[in-house]
């Protein structure tokens, strides 16, 4: 059990560092949300299922809804992450702002 | 005029700055709060309250009467957004919408305004389409956060939360209809008429407590008195004193929070949506 939770916890963590370094590596707006929005969201799931089995070890009723709890962050997560990032997308082309190209400066 | 204010103003921020040089420092354990005061809520505040949590206990019973002007400071905060922004004025031109080719229609200032049937709808001069993605997700989360909100105003006694944060969470599910769809469906939803009334219902149900308790015999806010109309045993009657006050709390605070948006999105107008 140990083990799964480890695994899990290091997971998020890559995740969660992938996201960091690609929110200041990237070279423009629009990919700068790119691993805003995906990574952080992969990383949550990886992250909550780690600590959802680690509350499981002693296993209870009043565990289990504690588990599917936290579980129940990462749905509502998984629905508003993406969408706020789609939606600053959005108004970013609306107001007109130019994605990067290769030929365009860091 | 300007100046006389100006220095009026300036006189009395400097008075309160040389009066802060008095206070005792941060942290300071012989004070007269830390002396007296905060062990005397620590130790006592579950048998004189029976509300474990400390600081609902400060904020809504040994301190009510704050509370309750702080309530009436957020009703003022409304009011003067309303009174200061609303405007009443018709707009120079009107545009509408046919919904199924999209064709945009223009009238100008001297026609009448049209009520928006199902085959036109009236729109801004920047409308922007709306988008199926965001409209959906919202109408899904809607739901949960409102629920999520009466959650945090019942629960209040117990964990961390009560009127003021149970009602802001409540007023931005409103204000993300309103941003996800438009201004105006937010508006037909709940109606400017009812949230000046909510938020003055708010402030009165919670100064109405207090009167109830004082014309049963007790000091204003006294909530044991309670007991004398409700079947509940003294100590667990001050919790629920405290929860009827807190729903006042957050119904105002909802309401405020929608008007001061709606007011300050639209600039008094009612029709634009973000």
């Amino acid at each position: 059990m140990n083990f799964f939770v480890l695994l899990f916890l290091i997971i998020g963590l890559v995740f969660f560092t992938g996201g960091a370094v690609g929110i200041i590596r990237m070279p423009d707006f629009y990919s700068r949300l790119h691993p805003a929005g995906k990574l952080d969201t992969l990383g949550i799931l990886a992250m909550v299922l780690g600590f959802a089995l680690f509350n499981l070890k002693t296993f209870s009723i009043s565990e289990l809804l504690l588990s599917i709890k936290m579980l129940l962050i990462v749905f509502f997560v998984f629905l508003s992450s993406p969408t706020a990032t789609h939606s600053i997308v959005d108004a970013g082309i609306r107001a007109g702002l130019r994605h990067w190209t290769k030929e365009d400066k860091r | 005029m300007k100046y006389i204010g100006l220095l009026i103003v300036a006189v009395c921020g400097g008075i309160l700055l040389s009066a802060t040089s008095d206070f005792p420092d941060w942290g300071y354990s012989q004070s007269p709060a830390s002396t007296y005061l905060s062990n005397h809520y620590i130790e006592k505040s579950i048998e004189e309250t029976g509300v474990p949590n400390l600081v609902t206990s400060v904020l809504a019973d040994y301190r009510s009467f704050d509370t309750m002007f702080e309530t009436a400071v957020i009703f003022c905060a409304g009011l003067v957004c309303f009174l200061l922004l609303r405007n009443y004025n018709r707009q120079k031109k009107f545009f509408y919408r046919h919904i199924s080719t999209g064709v945009v229609l223009c009238f100008k200032d001297n026609c009448k305004n049209l009520p928006a049937s199902k085959k036109f709808e009236q729109m801004d001069a920047d409308w922007i389409p709306h988008d199926l993605i965001i409209m959906t997700v919202c109408r899904i989360l809607i739901p949960f956060i409102q629920i999520y909100a009466l959650y945090v105003v019942a629960h209040g006694d117990f964990s961390p939360g009560g009127g003021f944060q149970g009602g802001v969470i409540f007023g931005s599910s409103f204000i993300l209809l309103a941003i996800s769809y438009n201004l105006q469906t937010a508006m037909k939803k709940i109606k400017e008429k009812i949230l000046g009334l909510l938020s003055a219902l708010g402030v009165l149900i919670y100064v109405g407590i207090g009167i109830i308790c004082m014309f049963l015999g007790g000091n204003f806010l006294d909530y044991s008195q309670l007991a004398k109309i409700l079947p509940v045993d003294p100590i667990h009657v001050r919790a629920l004193g405290m929860l009827g006050v807190e729903i006042g709390v957050g119904i105002a605070v909802m309401a405020v929070m929608v008007v001061i948006y709606v007011n300050i999105a639209s600039e008094g107008r009612h029709d634009e949506g973000l």
